[in-house]
Formats: structure tokens, C-alpha cells, sequence
């Protein structure tokens, strides 16, 4: 493989191709031939750093190579693979072009060695993921799509102004670990933040992924958030506020998603909840926690586009992914239901299945260092995990209650995504030596002893148990098709209203003295005017004298400045 | 004979479309008019290019008039920072000429468009003879040259749009009151100084002290160039001339008309003036960057709710004119470098902008953006020019614009001036949101029904797209560019003494 | 809410045919004893080994299934709760949402039925 400098360009050149592709099969082998390519650019190279530029003075490292951006290289590599194989009944252009330029964008930020690089990448994801929602093209997904862009580029511009000033501060651009303290490393971390959806900056996930096209939402899953948890866990390990922020990010989306009618936005919920697990193990720091940070991160990009990937075959099938239209589908879709239920264990932290040994690490690096209350919120979170994604998304979609759809099995590509997804959730929980082995820290980390799987097996079963009572005794709660408040709240609806406010109260106080003022200033130049200007719009217009006015103004003003 | 080329350079640069000019009224029909027009605005750029070259490197080159000595006779001095000038206004009119051709065909009657082609290179000389000249009256008539031939090539629009003769008269008048006040500024300084050159003018109103002719002058001449480069709120002329206007004409006003003003402000702010007295800068700080900050988001403001593409243009240029204001307000090197570079990166950009919206007023016969619905796959590689130069006007990385705003930035930061600073950023969020609108138009909406549209001719997309390439490649490698307006703006510090500065 | 619908078993795929009927209300019965039956095997299961805890709290005998069992009730509880604070109609952010839009614009099949708009 010749030396591209970063994966990234193998997307890209790819992207402007694929339009050019007329034969739907060749295209859609040639997609997936995409991440394959891009995987073979730095799949046998040795740790380093390529594609180095001289911009401005600064040094510009396209791929940087070490253990950590090797991992989610891979992962990214695969989810894109995944995600193009399930979407391969997809005939739409802009979609396609989208995904692969999304997927680029992604690897193409966890390789960057320095801040300007990555920035680039970063407003790249923005830009290109929105596509994926507006593919949907409907108004409110428009509208949706939008509010999505604002909230992404945001970050981005805040990430700059960061950049900027952390070159000031410390005349590098090279992205490597920082304390946070100065303004410049705030802002880079709020801008992190934003992507990793903290607590507060997080609605824009649980807006846009059920809004965006079936297969759009398997893509979306996978890359935005994890870049995040990745910047976040090169320039900030260690840092103690993210065990806090992450703690938070486990437990609220719980109770939200445990009401949620949408399973698109349970999933979001859920999503949420897990990249706080990684956020601990990034704030604890320690090699073990980081260690499963990463490992988190590469099982959670697969069980989660699972379940995406198996809700989005009941969309597909059935039009619809609210719980309260769904049920019964075990009789038409059973392999789904399959998938389904493997994503559902793997995310429950069933032994045997990734989501074990992954969120393992994370807990006992938390316990390890002595965060009680940590490990203790982690282990009520792992409770709600298995409510809302573990129970309630295979429960609600295949049981529970016959909403009477009787269609065919997904189709065979989809199945077929699921069922690669599906045995790799499973083989990495067999035999997790797998993913240790390439973890970037040597760590000896053994999880499957005796206590670990009883003690595990005690806590999901008698949460299950709890849920078999519930709905016995018709305590569980029912779904309805409802919107559920959240923090978004405030910026779609009270915002909005206050600014209609300000808006109304400022345009009444305006026309009140406009009217007052101009009515005389007016009389004056209008009778000036009339000798003046052709017929026509224009001469209604008042520019020749407003300007002169202006004149008179603003010479007025700079003659008293020079004499006081 | 190449010495003798060689050593009236700086006279042919303005001669040259001088005399082209009445030569070209002479030539008659459309076409031929055209390729002689041309031909002289190439000839203008490769002088441009060689002054350019010459001086580059920090030489300065005085030309005297018909061998009169200054201060006496008029002398015409080539620096770094004009020949930066001049290089951007020959070669914008050396790109928009060939571009012309179908447009003007198809906006103006064949039997007058030689007298546009001799307005146009009138104006050329006007605008070049601006920037070159070392003498303050001579600023005045090549000034009035370029405002009359302007007043004249905005009204040729009507032959489009009838409203283009109000847009043209409103132009003259303001345009006039702009260049009586420009002119009672110098004479003013004339009162006090006895000189019109400018080097002179510098040493002796250092040497007479502070008087409030002085003051008057300056503020006379500040507002009179304000008015000329459309600083806000004395900008209301711009958006009807540049709408109205024929596109070639617009393409060409918006990339050097306003430039060369902000020129001239520059020269008379640090060389004529040179802030030896406080008042100056404290004019700057207190007039001049409130409106520039003003500027940069009520014209921007405005232009979110333009319909029509060339106004929505022309008010982005007045927010863009509130960027350039605000790095000379600075006061600092890095702020001139700034608004320096940001005269040829703008110039670039616009410049490609308003060709694109000659194209589609030509090909799909409209500027209106709800006109261009669905223009995006009619006119594929029009619209993909306008979405590179929009993402250089909102100042992505790659492009021209960021490395504006990044030089912007710094000089903000330089001072500490953090709420500036984070302004300046804010209010490319705004120019993210117009762009897009258009953007959005064409791509997403669908094409309105029984409309036929085809790709512009390749003798205007090429030009279009000469510009986009310009605009990537020098906001990557930005060496020459970031060097001509450092050398530039710190040539212009040294010919000034700042009080405060140490 | 919808008809009953005729099962004709000969329709369905292999597996949902072997699985057909753990809906049925004795099955669900029989499958709740089974979960019984395991948590009361994994609970005597904690007094066969040896525990390797971190904290104290984990040495108590099925600690773990308590805490299971009532953080998920709690879990339950509160949303409920929430729900009585957050809940909206469907068509709360209308119209700049895609929460009562027809869902089969996000790339349904041609023969989905599902998904029909709140009215």
C-alpha cells in the first residue's frame, strides 16, 4: 500500500467517485471495498507519525500511529464496513457520499497528531453526519438536521478559539495531553464535551439519531461520540471532574429512557448512558481504566450498531419504531429478534457477551482506586442498562403485547451486518484476549472469576426478576406516543419564547418612537425628496438622504472627539 | 527599449489604460472593443506584476512625473503595499474582462458596448492611478476618474433593470459629497502645509504641530474615504449600485473599488498622518472600530434576509468591510497584516462570488435565491463554485478567509481584546447562515416546474473558477501573500509614529 | 386495540415457530418460575465460594441480587415520577420535529403499514 499520509483520503477520493458509479451492485461492492482500503493504509505500518506538513510555521501531523489511535482506527474501519453492509439495499447518493465522507472525517480526527488536523476532521464529522438526517427529507427532519449542524460546527468554532489560544499560550499545535486551567484548555474541553454529549450539552444526540434515515442512524452511532470520548481520552486523562460528569451521563439518561416511547431515541438515551462509563474510566486515568475505556469503546461501537441495526430492521419492515406500534414480531422476525437479543445481552454485560469484559475494567479500575460512591453509581447504572436496552427494546419489539404486523424477515445484507455484528459481540466476551491484546496499556486483567460471573449473574437476574413482577403486577409502566421533556426544553422552547418576547417588546417600543421621531424628521426630507428621483420603488427610498444625514452624524461626532 | 519599458513602468501602468481607452471608444463593434480591452487589461496586469516583483523586496520606486521634482510636480511612488494593490486590481480586471464577453452580450446593446469597455478601462486607469499616485490632489482627480467611469457603468444596468439609473444617481451623489469632502480635507492640510505630496504632507504636519485645521482635515478626509469604501453607516449607496449594476461591473467594483479606498485610507491614516497626535487614534478606537464591529453584524444581519443573491452579496461586502476597518483600527502589525491580506483574500473571494451570480443571472436569467431553487444540478459547476468561495467567505480552514480571520484573531489577541475577538468569530456564524441559505436553495429544494437551465459557457466559468483555485491555494500556502502584508503593514507602521506604542 | 390475528403457523419461519406460544399467559407463567428457580440457584451459589471483594458491603450474601433487584424497582418508580413532569402530546415541538411525522421517510420498505402519522 503506498503511503497516503491518513486513511482519510481514501474516503474522500472515494466519496468524489461513487457518484460517478452508474451499476448499483459495482457501487455498492465498491463501497464496501472503501474501508477495507482505508484499513490497509495503516494496518501494517509501524507506530509513528505520517503525513507530516509545514503549515504556517506549524506542524501539521496528519496520522499519528500509537496504540491508542490504532484501536479506534480499526473500530471506525469496522463500524464503516458494518454500516455500508447494512445499508446496502440503499440507492441514495447523497447518503452514500455522506456515510464515506462521515467514516473518512472519523478516522481521519482519531490519527490527527495535531490540533489544527484535528479540527478539520472534527467540523468534518459535523458536516458530513448531517446529511444522514436531512437523507430523511422531511420538514421537521430538516429542522432536526439543523439544529443538529448549529450544535456540532459550534463545537467546532469553540474547539478553534480554543486552538488558537492554546498556540498562544504555548506555541504548539501538537494535541497531546493538557491540564485543564487555562481558558484555552476549557474551551477545547467544552468543545469535547459537546460531542460527548455531557450532561446538559447532550439532547442534540437524543434530537438527531431517531431522526435520522434507518441506516443513517447505524452510521451516526458509531463515529461522533466515540471521536469524543477519544479526544477526550488523549488531552485530558486523569482529569477528575470527568468521573463526576461522567457519573451523571450513567444514571439521568436511564430514567428518560426507561419512558421513552421512540426506541431510536431509547437507544440515544442509552448511548448516552454508556459513554459515561468511558468518560469515568477516562477521568480515573489509571492504565486499567483507560484500558477499558478503550475496550468499552470498541465493544459499545458493535452492540449498539446492533441494536441499531436490529430496530432499523423493524423499521424497515414495519414503518415505525415506537414501542407502542410495536410487539409480537418474534413470529415474522425471529433472526432479528436473535440479533436483537445478543446486543441486548452484550450491552447488559451478560458474561459471555463484550459489553463483560469491557465495562469490567472500568469498574474495577473505579474500585481499585478507592471511588466508592463511583462504583457504586456505575453498578446502579449497569442495573438501568439492562432496563431500558437490555429488557425493554427486545421486549417491547418482539413480545409483549401483538400489534399484529405480520411481514417478512429483514432482508439478507441486514442480516447478514447483524449477524458478523452479532458473532463478534459474542466472540470478543469468549475469548477477550482478542481485545486485551490490543489495548494500549499491558495490563493483566482477568475477568471471568467466580465472583465476577455470580455476582454479575445475581445482579442482572434479579433485575430481571424485578421486571417480571412489575409487569405481573401491571406496575411497569405502559408506553404511550408522547414527546418527553428534556434539557432541550429550554433552547426549542423557552428560548424561542423569550426571544419572541424581547423581540415583540422591542419592535412595539421602536415603531412607538419611530413614529414619534421620524414623523417629523420625515416631513422634512420627504418634502426635500419629491423635487428629487425619478418615479419608480427606489425613489420611496431614502438612501441619498440618510446618508447625508449619516454624514452629518458621524462628522459631528468625530469634530467633538478631537476637541475634548 | 526594454530599459526604456523598464524605467517608465510606473507611468505606464496608468497610461496605458488611459489612452487604451479613447482608442477602444474608436474601435466600434462589441467584440473588437472587447479582446483590445482585453488585451490592455492583461498588458496592465503583467506591469502590475513586474512592479510587484521589483518591489517585493522592500525597495521603493519614485517616479517623477515628466522629470518634475517633487514636491512641486507630481511623483508617483511604488511601494510594497501599493504594488500589493495594484497586482489585485489589475489582475481582478484582467480576469473579470474575459469573463465579460457573454454577460455583457447579453445585458448591453451591441452598439454601445464599446463605450462600456471604455468606461470600464477608464475606471481601471482611475482606480490604478489611486493607488499609485504619491501626490493628495492626484488622489482626488483619478478618484473622481474611477467615480464618474463607476457612476457611468452602474447606470449601463439599465438596459437590464431601470432601477440601475436611480442606483447610478444615488451612487453620484453620495459618491460626489464623499469626494468634496476628500477634497476640502486636502485643502485644508493645503492651508497648513503649503504641499500637496504626500511624503511632504507627512513631514511638515509633524513638524507644525497640533491645530484644529489639522483636526478638520483629517476628519474631512476620513469621512470623505469612508464614504468611498462604504464604511458603515455611509454605505448606502453599495447595495443598489452593486445589484443594479451589470454583473462583469459588479464582479470587478466589489473585488478593487472598495479596496483601493480602504487603500488610500490606510496611506493618509499612517503615511499622511502618521498619528502624531492622540486624537487620531482616538477617532480610530472610538468611531472607527465600534462601526467596523457594527458593521461586521448589521450588514450581515441584513444580508440573512436579502432574496436577491447580488444584494445579499453586497451586504456581506459591507460586514466584510467592517473586517477589514477593524484590523486597521487596531493600530498594530499584525492587525495591518490583517486587513492588508484580507484586501486581496476578500477580492478573491467576492470577486468569484459575484461571477457566479453573473452566471446564473445570465443562464437561468435570474438572481433572486427562491429563482435558484434546484440550480444545483442545472448548473453544477457554477453552483459548486459558489459553495467553495461561500465557505472562504465564512472562512473555513483551506481557504483564503480563514487566513483572515486568522491574522483577524491574532491582532485581537495581541491586544488582549478578548470580547473582539470572540465578535469577530460570532459573526461568521452569520455569514455561515446566508451562505448556507443559497446553498441550501440550490441543492436541496427541488427545481420549479417547465424552467430550463444550462451550464455557463466555459469563457465565463473559467474565470469563475481561476478565482475559486486563487482562493484555495493561497489560503494554504499563503507565503507570498502573508509576506506583501506584513512587509506592508509594517512599512506603514514605520512611516508613522505611534504615541503609545512604546 | 388491533383484531386477533389468525395464527396459521405453516407461515412463520422455523424458529418463530418453535418459539411460537411463550406468549401465551401459562407459558409466561412457567417461564417467570424458571427465573425464579435460577435466582434462588444464584443465591445459595454466594455461599459456595469464596468472594473476592473490594469493599465490604459486597461480602454479604447475595448482596448483589437485593441491590439488583430494588435499584431496579426504584429505577421504575422514578421514571414513573419523571414521566408525570415531562410527558407531552406527541406533537409538542410540532412542526419542527420528526416525532408525529410518517416514520417510513427514514427508508421503510415500499410494503411497511406501520408508522402512520399521529393524527
Amino acid at each position: 500500500m503506498p503511503e497516503l499520509g491518513t486513511p482519510a483520503l481514501v474516503y474522500a477520493i472515494a466519496a468524489l467517485i461513487v457518484p460517478f458509479i452508474r451499476h448499483n451492485t459495482l457501487r455498492q461492492v465498491f463501497l464496501l471495498a472503501v474501508p477495507v482500503f482505508g484499513l490497509l493504509v495503516f494496518w501494517q505500518l509501524p507506530y509513528g507519525t505520517y503525513g507530516n506538513i509545514n503549515l504556517m510555521n506549524m506542524h501539521v501531523g496528519l496520522m499519528r500511529l500509537d496504540a491508542l489511535s490504532y484501536v479506534f482506527g480499526l473500530i471506525f474501519s469496522l463500524a464503516a464496513f458494518l454500516s455500508l453492509l447494512y445499508a446496502w439495499h440503499v440507492r441514495d447518493t447523497i447518503q452514500q457520499v455522506a456515510t464515506l465522507l462521515y467514516a473518512g472525517a472519523g478516522i481521519g480526527a482519531v490519527f490527527a497528531a495535531d490540533l489544527v488536523t484535528l479540527f478539520v476532521f472534527w467540523e468534518g464529522t459535523a458536516i458530513a453526519s448531517v446529511f444522514l438526517i436531512w437523507a430523511r427529507r422531511t420538514e421537521g427532519a430538516y429542522a432536526t438536521g439543523m439544529r443538529y449542524l448549529i450544535i456540532q460546527v459550534g463545537s467546532g468554532v469553540i474547539l478553534l478559539a480554543g486552538i488558537i489560544l492554546y498556540y498562544r499560550e504555548t506555541g504548539t499545535i501538537a494535541f497531546s495531553q493538557m491540564e485543564l486551567g487555562s481558558p484555552a484548555t476549557w474551551a477545547i474541553f467544552l468543545a469535547f464535551g459537546i460531542k460527548c454529549a455531557f450532561p446538559l450539552l447532550h439532547n442534540w444526540l437524543q434530537d438527531a439519531y431517531p431522526a435520522a434515515t434507518i441506516t443513517g442512524t447505524v452510521t451516526l452511532s458509531a463515529f461522533t461520540t466515540k471521536l469524543a470520548v477519544y479526544a477526550l481520552a488523549r488531552g485530558f486523562p486523569g482529569t477528575e471532574l470527568l468521573i463526576y460528569i461522567g457519573v451523571t451521563m450513567t444514571l439521568f439518561p436511564v430514567f428518560f429512557a426507561a419512558i421513552e416511547n421512540n426506541l431510536r431515541r431509547v437507544l440515544a438515551y442509552s448511548l448516552n448512558n454508556q459513554l459515561g462509563f468511558m468518560v469515568v474510566g477516562v477521568g480515573i486515568g489509571t492504565p486499567l481504566a483507560l484500558n477499558g475505556t478503550v475496550a468499552h469503546a470498541f465493544c459499545h461501537i458493535l452492540y449498539k450498531a446492533l441494536l441499531f441495526m436490529s430496530v432499523g430492521a423493524v423499521m424497515y419492515r414495519t414503518g415505525t419504531s415506537k414501542a407502542s406500534e410495536l410487539g409480537g414480531l418474534y413470529k415474522s422476525m425471529p433472526l432479528t429478534m436473535i440479533f436483537c437479543i445478543v446486543g441486548a445481552m452484550s450491552i447488559s454485560a451478560f458474561p459471555l457477551f463484550s459489553g463483560f469484559i469491557s465495562k469490567s475494567l472500568i469498574l474495577s479500575a473505579s474500585a481499585d482506586t478507592g471511588y466508592f460512591f463511583v462504583w457504586l453509581a456505575l453498578v446502579v447504572a449497569s442495573v438501568g442498562v439492562l432496563e431500558h436496552s437490555g429488557i425493554k427494546i427486545p421486549y417491547f419489539t418482539f413480545f409483549a403485547h401483538d400489534a399484529g404486523h405480520r411481514v417478512k424477515e429483514a432482508p439478507f445484507h441486514m442480516l447478514l451486518a447483524m449477524g458478523i455484528t452479532a458473532a463478534l459481540c459474542v466472540g470478543l466476551g469468549v475469548f477477550p484476549s482478542l481485545l486485551y491484546g490490543i489495548l494500549p496499556y499491558e495490563v493483566e486483567y482477568t475477568p471471568y472469576t467466580t465472583t465476577h460471573v455470580v455476582t454479575q449473574l445475581q445482579l442482572l437476574l434479579f433485575a430481571g426478576l424485578a421486571f417480571a413482577v412489575l409487569m405481573r403486577t401491571g406496575l411497569y409502566p405502559a408506553e404511550f406516543r408522547s414527546v418527553n421533556l428534556d434539557f432541550d426544553w429550554v433552547y426549542r422552547r423557552m428560548l424561542p419564547a423569550i426571544v419572541g418576547g424581547i423581540r415583540h417588546a422591542v419592535t412595539s417600543t421602536w415603531r412607538f418612537a419611530a413614529r414619534v421621531t421620524l414623523h417629523r424628521v420625515d416631513r422634512m426630507m420627504i418634502g426635500i425628496y419629491r423635487a428629487h428621483g425619478p418615479q419608480g420603488p427606489l425613489a420611496r427610498t431614502w438612501p441619498t438622504g440618510s446618508m447625508v444625514l449619516w454624514i452629518a452624524v458621524l462628522l459631528g461626532m468625530t469634530l467633538v472627539l478631537t476637541y475634548i | 527599449m526594454m530599459a526604456l519599458i523598464e524605467t517608465n513602468l510606473p507611468a505606464l501602468q496608468v497610461v496605458l489604460p488611459l489612452v487604451a481607452a479613447p482608442v477602444c471608444a474608436m474601435l466600434g463593434r462589441g467584440s473588437r472593443s472587447w479582446a483590445f480591452a482585453t488585451a490592455v487589461s492583461w498588458l496592465t496586469f503583467l506591469v502590475a506584476l513586474s512592479l510587484f516583483a521589483k518591489t517585493f523586496g522592500g525597495t521603493i520606486i519614485s517616479y517623477e512625473m515628466g522629470g518634475w521634482a517633487p514636491p512641486i510636480g507630481i511623483e508617483y511612488r511604488v511601494d510594497v503595499l501599493n504594488a500589493f494593490v495594484l497586482m489585485i486590481v489589475s489582475g481582478m480586471a484582467a480576469i473579470v474582462l474575459p469573463y465579460a464577453r457573454r454577460s455583457v452580450a447579453a445585458e448591453i446593446p451591441a452598439e454601445r458596448q464599446s463605450f462600456f469597455y471604455t468606461a470600464f478601462l477608464l475606471c481601471l486607469t482611475g482606480l490604478l492611478g489611486v493607488t499609485i499616485t504619491g501626490d493628495a490632489f492626484n488622489v482626488f482627480v483619478f478618484l473622481e476618474i474611477s467615480s464618474l467611469s463607476t457612476y457611468a457603468l452602474v447606470a449601463s444596468g439599465a438596459w437590464r433593470n431601470k432601477r440601475a439609473l436611480t442606483a447610478a444617481y444615488n451612487y453620484l451623489i453620495m459618491g460626489t459629497v464623499g469626494a468634496t469632502f476628500f477634497v476640502i480635507g486636502i485643502g485644508m492640510l493645503y492651508m497648513v502645509t503649503g504641499t500637496l505630496n504626500m511624503a511632504d504632507l507627512a513631514v511638515r504636519i509633524a513638524a507644525h504641530g497640533d491645530s484644529s485645521t489639522v483636526h478638520m482635515g483629517f476628519v474631512f478626509i476620513l469621512i470623505g474615504i469612508g464614504l468611498k469604501l462604504a464604511m458603515f453607516p455611509l454605505h448606502l449607496w453599495l447595495p443598489n449600485a452593486y445589484s443594479f449594476a451589470p454583473s462583469a461591473v459588479t464582479a470587478f467594483l466589489a473585488a478593487t473599488a472598495t479596496k483601493v479606498a480602504v487603500y488610500v485610507m490606510l496611506r493618509f491614516m499612517f503615511t499622511v498622518f502618521g498619528f502624531d497626535y492622540e486624537f487620531q487614534a482616538a477617532t480610530l478606537e472610538m468611531v472607527v472600530l465600534p462601526l467596523a464591529i457594527l458593521a461586521m453584524f448589521a450588514a450581515s444581519l441584513v444580508a440573512i434576509f436579502q432574496d436577491d443573491l447580488k444584494r445579499m452579496l453586497a451586504y456581506s461586502s459591507v460586514a466584510q468591510i467592517g473586517y477589514i476597518l477593524l484590523g486597521l483600527a487596531f493600530l498594530t502589525d499584525t492587525g495591518l497584516t490583517a486587513t492588508i491580506i484580507h484586501l486581496f483574500n476578500h477580492a478573491v473571494t467576492k470577486g468569484a462570488l459575484f461571477m457566479v451570480a453573473g452566471c446564473y443571472v445570465l443562464m437561468a436569467g435570474t438572481s433572486s435565491i427562491s429563482g435558484l431553487r434546484g440550480v444545483g444540478r442545472d448548473m453544477p459547476w457554477t453552483t459548486a463554485a459558489f459553495v467553495v468561495a461561500g465557505f472562504s467567505l465564512i472562512g473555513l480552514p483551506l481557504t483564503v478567509g480563514f487566513i483572515s480571520k486568522w491574522y483577524l484573531v491574532q491582532a485581537a489577541l495581541e491586544l488582549g481584546w478578548w470580547p473582539v475577538a470572540l465578535l469577530i468569530m460570532a459573526s461568521s456564524l452569520l455569514a455561515i447562515v446566508y451562505v448556507w441559505r443559497v446553498v441550501e436553495t440550490a441543492y436541496l429544494q427541488p427545481a420549479p416546474e417547465g424552467v430550463t437551465r444550462k451550464e455557463a459557457p466555459p469563457s465565463m466559468l473559467i474565470p469563475v473558477w481561476i478565482l475559486v483555485a486563487m482562493s484555495i491555494w493561497f489560503g494554504i500556502n499563503a507565503m507570498t501573500t502573508s509576506a506583501a502584508a506584513s512587509r506592508g503593514g509594517n512599512m506603514l507602521i514605520g512611516s508613522s509614529q505611534i504615541l503609545w506604542e512604546d | 386495540m388491533t383484531p386477533p390475528v389468525s395464527e396459521d403457523r405453516k407461515d412463520m419461519p422455523l424458529i418463530a415457530r418453535l418459539l411460537s406460544g411463550v406468549d401465551k399467559p401459562r407459558n409466561v407463567t412457567r417461564i417467570f418460575y424458571v427465573l425464579i428457580a435460577f435466582c434462588v440457584a444464584l443465591g445459595l451459589a454466594d455461599f459456595l465460594y469464596h468472594k473476592h471483594s473490594y469493599f465490604e458491603v459486597e461480602d454479604y450474601p447475595l448482596v448483589y441480587g437485593i441491590f439488583g433487584f430494588v435499584v431496579y424497582g426504584a429505577v421504575i418508580f422514578i421514571a414513573k415520577g419523571l414521566r408525570l413532569i415531562v410527558r407531552r402530546p406527541e406533537d409538542y415541538y410540532e412542526p419542527l420535529a420528526t416525532d408525529t411525522e410518517d416514520e417510513r421517510a427514514a427508508g421503510s420498505d415500499a410494503d411497511a403499514t406501520g408508522g402512520r402519522p399521529n393524527a
